[in-house]
């Protein structure tokens, strides 16, 4: 077991939530949601992204059009769906559940250890 | 100095240079087959990815005129991550590195190295041997049992072509990396590039000596379109006959499971009727101590599940696509059927068990001369209460019947009988009784309780032409075997009743024992000597000397004429002239003539 897996696979958990979260204050296009993603240290890499983009859009929780743009091609621009904001806020439900629930266990086991 | 390429990179136009290029193709290349699970959503994802590579790009170059390098292609893939990266299934918990280690070998059809249908060489890959090998045993087994060639035909059906590269790297057994997705990538571009440059030079060729190349390259192209055809008619055929096959199997396996499934109730049911003739056979010949009900489940699993098993294979050829059945259904299927098989064989072992030992028990009964009659006339009889059959004959049969004192018995006709000079002046009838049994003395025990009866009467010696065993000692292949011991002299008639019991009986005409019946014997020596045989009985010897004896019967008459070594003949010759006999020795003449 790699520690580099387990980064990966925790952080990966989380990308889909972290992809709605960005686009429920308005519709982005790819690079923006790579940019603030990349800015929070979320992604590492861009190409993990797309898979779970039209992962997310064929669920029905995104939706995309294109816009043209002032410089090169047009845009592919996301937006979440009815049903991504319902997902969403269940998402959020349960990652506030999580982090409780992961502190308490971590926080308890540390103070055990410094005993 | 390096060549450049134009592209179109998302909708943005770019100069690359040649170098730049193939690691760029590598690499979206490497992206498609990480994503080969879902081909729809592939190409959707590679354009989303080919956009963003553009405007990523679009950045670093400023200038239109100028160049795409190795170095920016390098930096793009930096940011955007390893193909690996792309990976997002379902299995992101999974750890990646058994995930490695546990992928499991898969049979494809190789369509880059095919003869007919690529068989050969993905059978090759599964069993790690060279291709050569397997070619060799698909042809003996196509012109040497003929069946070879429609399970060719049903693999070249059933098994799926390798076309991506992950799929490629399944059939050789390689796990579906990166690094040997690049490393197969790089072959097929190396054998790609190695076809383009020799159809340069095949061109290049032909244009130099073109009247001279032209027939052979015909007729080479000429040979693979035609196997090309072949392949594409024989393919299309077999695919029509595998359809074919397939509803053949269903029809038969439905049919087959449902017969099963009909018979497993009406056995169940029938085994309160004691007349049923399957619940007789169970209740006679089943030793093992197998209750019915679940020896005939037994018997529906080992015969049942193969079949269905059959169905799936039927439908499956139907319609590849369709998931009739999971891999634990058909696993735990067969652990069913195999653990039916073990019982089986259990109880199959248990009823040879049963019959391990063969045993017999002897009864003799002496009579002195004068309490025969001058003609002893010998005889066999039946039980008519018992019998099922008109004729009395010596049957491997079993029937279940119940006697005077309702006990249940197993009715049997296999009886021999055999005639031998007795070497005193006292006849003896010996009944020797047999069985099988679990051991020697289980055996004689069994042979012992045979029922059987021989009186003498009068001038009739009777015997049964039957015996009867109880149902407890079941059947154990019991068979009576009477032994007639005669002193010499004595008379006998064999009754019609005689003929199928009697078992190779000596005579010293060599009659067959079924054409023993209805004639009069003496005892002699040698055995019986028949009194009233009128048939003409060639001697031996007719075939070894044909000079000293010859003898003619045909339309024209009888001519027969013996020379012995003395030369002295004697011939008896019976023509349409008349009778002549005559013998050189003592000069014996007599001719009747029509005058």
């Amino acid at each position: 077991m790699k520690i580099e897996n387990t980064k990966a696979q925790m952080r990966k958990g989380v990308l889909e939530f972290c992809i709605l979260s960005v686009l429920q204050h308005g519709d982005a296009y790819t690079s923006e949601i790579l940019a603030q993603l990349k800015d929070a240290k979320m992604l590492v890499v861009e190409g993990t992204i797309y898979p779970l983009l039209t992962r997310l859009k064929n669920a029905g929780l995104l939706s995309y059009r294109w816009e043209e743009s002032t410089s090169g091609p047009p845009r592919k621009y996301y937006a979440l769906t009815e049903t991504g904001r319902l997902f969403l806020a269940e998402l959020n439900t349960t990652w506030e559940d999580l982090i409780a629930a992961v502190n308490l266990v971590t926080k308890n086991n540390k103070s055990k250890t410094t005993q | 100095m390096n060549k450049t390429i134009n592209i179109n990179l998302g909708g943005n136009f770019f100069h690359i240079d040649e170098q730049a290029y193939y690691v760029l193709k590598k690499y979206l290349d490497a992206v498609r087959s990480s994503l080969s699970d879902d081909p729809k959503g592939r190409d959707e994802i590679l354009s989303d990815i080919e956009l963003r590579i553009g405007e990523l790009l679009s950045e670093k170059v400023k200038d239109v005129r100028q160049v795409v390098n190795e170095n920016d292609i390098n930096e793009i893939i930096e940011i955007m991550g390893k193909p690996e990266d792309y990976m997002v299934d379902d299995e992101v918990f999974a750890d990646d590195y058994s995930r490695e280690r546990s992928r499991p070998k898969k049979m494809y059809r190789d369509s880059e190295d095919k003869f007919l249908g690529g068989v050969s060489s993905g059978m090759a890959y599964y069993f790690n041997i060279d291709v050569i090998w397997i070619r060799i045993i698909w042809l003996i087994a196509a012109f040497g049992f003929g069946f070879g060639f429609i399970v060719y035909i049903i693999l070249w059906i059933l098994l799926p072509e390798a076309n991506t590269t992950a799929e490629k790297l399944e059939m050789r057994g390689e796990a579906v990396n990166i690094s040997n997705i690049e490393k197969k990538i790089r072959e097929e571009l190396g054998t790609a590039s190695d076809k383009i440059k020799n159809g340069i030079t095949d061109v290049s060729e032909k244009v130099k000596n073109a009247d001279y190349q032209k027939y052979s390259s015909k007729a080479k192209s000429g040979m693979q379109d035609f196997l090309d055809v072949l392949g594409q008619i024989i393919s299309t055929l077999f695919m029509i006959f595998g359809k074919f096959i397939g509803i053949l199997l269903i029809i038969i396996s439905v049919v087959v499971v449902l017969g099963l499934i009909i018979s497993l109730f009406t056995v169940g049911s029938l085994g309160f009727l004691n007349e049923d003739w399957f619940f007789q056979n169970t209740m006679i010949y089943n030793n093992s101590g197998l209750p019915l009900w679940i020896a005939s489940i037994i018997v529906f699993l080992l015969v049942g599940i193969p079949f269905f098993m059959l169905f799936l294979l039927g439908m499956k050829i139907l319609s590849p696509s369709a998931k009739v059945m999971g891999k634990t259904g058909k696993l735990s299927l067969f652990g069913i059927w195999l653990v039916a098989l073990l019982i089986s064989i259990f109880f199959g072992v248990q009823q040879a068990m049963q019959s391990a030992y063969d045993g017999s028990s002897v009864e003799n009964k002496e009579y002195l001369a004068d309490q025969l009659s001058d003609t002893l006339h010998i005889k066999l009889v039946d039980n008519i209460k018992y019998s099922e059959n008109f004729d009395l004959k010596r049957r491997w049969n079993n029937t279940l019947i119940v006697d005077e004192n309702n006990k249940e018995k197993i009715y049997s006709n296999n009886v021999y009988l055999d005639i031998h000079p007795s070497n005193n002046d006292k006849a003896l009838v010996k009944v020797r009784k047999k069985s099988f049994g679990k051991s020697r003395e289980a055996a004689r025990e069994n042979a012992a309780s045979i029922d059987y009866i021989t009186e003498l009467s009068g001038q009739d010696l009777i015997l049964n032409g039957y015996f009867l065993t109880d149902l407890k000692s079941k059947y154990r292949k019991q068979r009576v075997y009477v032994d007639l011991y005669l002193p010499e002299g004595e008379i006998i008639y064999l009754d019609g009743s005689t003929s199928s019991f009697l078992y190779d009986v000596k005579n010293t005409k060599n009659i067959y024992d079924g054409d023993m019946g209805k004639h009069y014997y003496k005892m002699t020596e040698d055995g019986l000597d028949c009194l009233d045989c009128e048939d003409v009985v060639v001697s031996d010897k007719l075939d070894e000397d044909p000079e000293s004896f010859n003898m003619k019967i045909d339309e024209d008459g009888v001519h027969i004429k013996v020379v012995n070594d003395k030369n002295e003949k004697a011939e008896v010759k019976v023509d349409e002239n008349g009778v002549k006999v005559e013998s050189s020795k003592d000069s014996v003449k007599i001719n009747i003539n029509h005058d």
